[in-house]
């Protein structure tokens, strides 16, 4: 196809409003790309290479705006183009307001050159084909002068072009082709194009992460084409995301849910393939949520994945960074390592990461995305496991981030501060039954969402606990202020007493052994009396605790209950006047 | 096989008029000398290169083709002093090439030839005005018309038998007018032809100000630039298409 055809209909796309006609006209273009439909199925798109391929142009504005100075004709120079694309605002405005093709190319004077047609021009009609394998050339070049060689590769391409042209290639150079053609109006227009179910596209798409790779199989091979695409070790595909959710409503929807702790790192996703013979290396790639390839940065994931994979795998994890005794540090001390270039080894030194894999795509030649979580999870930890050892715990599998099926709100909390407490940042509540949806930020995963606010309550009474705990006070009675916070009450300095406290919850989660035995230490001096294992406390301490959503209820006095009620930290700073008040409990509710 | 002694002088002069153009080349090691043709990414500006087995103090090959990285080689070849030798030999095997400065000794990786661009075809141009001139009016020439615009006008006023520059800036021009007397030949013919200044620039980087200079011109057409080097045993051609005149 000729670039000149690719920009007309560029055009014509930008130039619809509605949706639906845009997918027509893109199908249109995916019709008429023949040889190129590969490449036309990602320019449309503003995308030079295939996502899941780490290439990029690497080409700086600047040395655009020389590239198209020095084809727009004499005397532009690259700060003429800067002006006015601070005038009109868009680059491929700006491009189209340039006459190129002034400086003749040499092929044009060589002996047996077919130049009839464009009297004087620099050749023949620039294709697309011809773009990509130059925008190729110009990805690769690298070292020294590469900058000018990239100038001089991308002068030779806006010198070919027309206006039209010009506004095409400015664009798509500097990814900014915004035509309005979105992956789904791609995906849609495959399925039009060449007659094939758009769910077998769109699994496609999934598994290969590749629109140029797919229209061309959907053309050349229909659906069952589709369908016989697979994952490549080698090649990343989008990472499965999650949405913020609650333990109820996780325990609502699904029977059981799958707990897992929530690391505060970076995800990653493995790519590994044994060596295949001593005389081979291991293939290992680690790529970014953003199919970013990151393995150079992090050679302890590779160095773990060489020593550990025995079968060619893709895991979907996190890299976390550790302190001297194994402890998670903060997500900042990851990011020193991420996507670095330079110094690796160096930096290695200061800041040590391990990778913490939780889900397993691929397994021994089988794709596992349709499977269930528990299925997939199984896997990951039979890959993980050295085959030849003993069967071992799995909390003693390096690398393996735990999974735990439960349905009680209970044990999901203790597992919640177990994970809080070891540094990490909180839980992932997944549904043990669902399959990888690469790249959809769907409903099946939950990161259990971070306590908007923290209410100040007193503390009004608990109990003794049992067994191991029986000398500590624990599941602690929370009330706050009733009546509301105007100035009145609060300068009338009346000491708070029970009769002015409504009762909100009971807290007993989130709280370790060592800070039970310092509350019950803290709460001792307050008890005002004692039934079995009840205690009834003076109103003096304050905690502040988090929950997930108010809730009203006949069960305590102040009509409402917390719900999953999670011990924070003690107010030293407060006393019970300063707590919070049954008013600001409702408004809490209402927003 | 490829064995060869060569100054340093020699080696860089050869590489620079090169590397005006491209990163990267092909390098033919031909059983009477080298020879490099090589051509820019939008096929503007060409170089075809020369340097006679007579040139090196000895020499030894049988008609291979390396690729090298310019640059690399460049900067190897700029360890060593003016006057020094410079050994170059090609291990068959790995596919390197040593090269042994005194006791300086470096292994310098190849490139796969066949990754590096095409060599060009050479046009077959009958270019009727010829002038010949030193070196240092070539410098004066490009740098005075660098100094209103980016491009340059090289012609013949055949009437008047003399060799004109002309450069338009938005604001200043500059006109420069070398005849027969200034010049060391001049054959005239129809010849007006306009330059990209980011070219003959860089092409201007090679050619020494105290050497012979051959300009073949035409009407509308590219300039072919001819010069010699290491006393005549190298000879550089470079060729450069024209832009259009737009009025």
């Amino acid at each position: 196809m000729e670039f000149a055809t690719f920009a007309d209909r560029a055009a014509a796309i930008e130039a619809e409003p509605a949706d639906l006609e845009i997918v027509d006209l893109v199908r249109a273009v995916l019709e008429d790309a023949d040889a190129d439909l590969e490449i036309v199925a990602r320019f449309v798109q503003g995308r030079v290479f295939p996502a899941w391929r780490s290439r990029t142009l690497d080409i700086g504005p600047n040395s655009c705006y020389e590239a198209i100075a020095r084809a727009a004709g004499t005397n532009v120079g690259s700060d003429d183009v800067e002006d006015r694309l601070a005038e009109v605002g868009e680059i491929g405005e700006v491009a189209a307001s340039y006459e190129f093709g002034g400086q003749q190319g040499l092929g044009a004077f060589t002996a047996g050159n077919d130049d009839s047609g464009s009297a004087g021009g620099a050749g023949d009609e620039l294709t697309v084909r011809e773009v990509f394998e130059t925008l190729s050339e110009l990805a690769a070049a690298e070292g020294s002068g590469s900058q000018d060689r990239k100038t001089d590769l991308l002068f030779g391409l806006f010198n070919r072009c027309s206006s039209e042209e010009a506004r095409y290639l400015a664009r798509l150079v500097l990814s900014e082709m915004r035509i309005g053609v979105g992956e789904g109006a791609v995906r849609d227009a495959i399925s039009e194009a060449f007659d094939v179910p758009v769910e077998g596209v769109e699994r496609a798409l999934q598994v290969s992460n590749d629109y140029g790779e797919v229209a061309r199989v959907a053309r050349d091979e229909g659906l069952d084409g589709l369908d016989a695409m697979e994952l490549e070790v080698g090649r990343p595909v989008q990472a499965m995301l999650a949405q913020a959710g609650t333990v109820t409503d996780a325990l609502e929807e699904w029977e059981e849910a799958a707990v897992e702790w929530k690391y505060d790192g970076a995800r990653i996703q493995l790519h590994h393939r044994p060596a295949e013979s001593d005389e081979t290396a291991p293939e290992t790639g680690v790529f970014s949520r953003n199919m970013e390839d990151v393995t150079d940065a992090l050679p302890e994931v590779v160095e773990y994945a060489d020593e550990t994979l025995e079968e060619p795998v893709i895991l979907d994890g996190e890299v976390v960074a550790i302190d001297d005794d194994g402890a998670p540090l903060p997500f900042q001390e990851v990011l020193k390592r991420f996507r670095r270039k330079h110094d690796v080894e160096k930096v290695r030194e200061d800041v040590t990461v391990r990778p913490v894999f939780f889900d397993c795509l691929h397994a021994g030649g089988d794709d596992l995305l349709e499977e269930p979580l528990t299925t997939r999870h199984d896997r990951l930890r039979a890959v993980l496991s050295d085959s030849d050892g003993p069967e071992v715990n799995a909390a003693n599998i390096e690398g393996l981030s735990l999974l735990w099926r439960t349905d009680d709100p209970e044990e999901i909390e203790s597992i919640d501060a177990e994970a809080l407490e070891g540094g990490h940042e909180g839980i992932m509540l997944k549904n043990p039954e669902s399959t990888y949806s690469p790249g959809r930020r769907g409903k099946h995963w939950r990161k259990r969402k971070p306590d908007v606010e923290t209410l100040d309550c007193v503390v009004t009474g608990a109990e003794w606990g049992e067994g191991r705990r029986a000398t500590f006070l624990g599941t602690f009675e929370l009330s706050v202020r009733a009546g509301d916070d105007s100035e009145e009450r609060r300068s009338s300095g009346s000491a708070v007493n029970s009769q002015t406290l409504e009762t909100v919850g009971k807290v007993a989660t989130g709280i370790t052994d060592e800070k039970l035995e310092e509350l019950t230490e803290l709460l001792e001096p307050y008890i005002a009396s004692e039934d079995g294992q009840e205690v009834d406390l003076e109103p003096e301490v304050v905690f502040e605790v988090g929950y997930e959503e108010i809730q009203t209820s006949p069960t305590y006095s102040s009509g409402y209950a917390l719900r999953f009620p999670r011990f924070q930290a003690v107010r030293h700073d407060k006393d019970p006047e300063g707590a919070d008040s049954l008013e600001r409990l409702e408004r809490l509710r209402e927003a | 096989m490829f064995k060869a002694i060569v100054s340093a002088a020699t080696l860089t002069s050869a590489l620079d008029s090169v590397s005006v153009l491209v990163d990267e080349c092909k390098i033919h090691l031909e059983e009477d000398g080298l020879e490099i043709r090589a051509v820019d990414p939008a096929n503007v500006g060409m170089v075809d290169l020369s340097l006679d087995a007579a040139a090196f103090e000895s020499y030894e090959a049988d008609g291979g083709l390396i690729g090298v990285d310019l640059s690399r080689l460049e900067d190897i070849a700029g360890m060593a002093e003016s006057g020094q030798l410079v050994q170059l030999e090609l291990d068959e095997e790995t596919r390197k090439l040593h090269i042994q400065i005194d006791g300086l000794e470096y292994t310098l990786a190849l490139i796969d030839p066949d990754s590096i661009r095409q060599e060009p075809d050479i046009p077959d141009l009958d270019l009727p005005a010829e002038v010949i001139l030193e070196g240092k009016d070539v410098n004066r020439s490009v740098k005075a018309a660098d100094m209103v615009s980016d491009h340059i006008a090289l012609g013949v006023k055949e009437a008047d038998e003399y060799f004109y520059v002309d450069a338009e800036g938005d604001t200043d021009d500059v006109h420069l007018e070398l005849t027969q007397e200034d010049l060391i030949d001049l054959q005239v013919g129809p010849a007006h032809s306009l330059f990209s200044l980011d070219y003959l620039k860089d092409m201007n980087k090679a050619i020494p100000s105290d050497t012979e200079v051959t300009l073949h011109l035409g009407e509308e057409f590219p300039v072919k630039i001819y010069f010699g080097f290491a006393e005549g045993q190298g000879q550089v051609t470079y060729m450069l298409a024209p832009r259009i005149q737009s009025d």
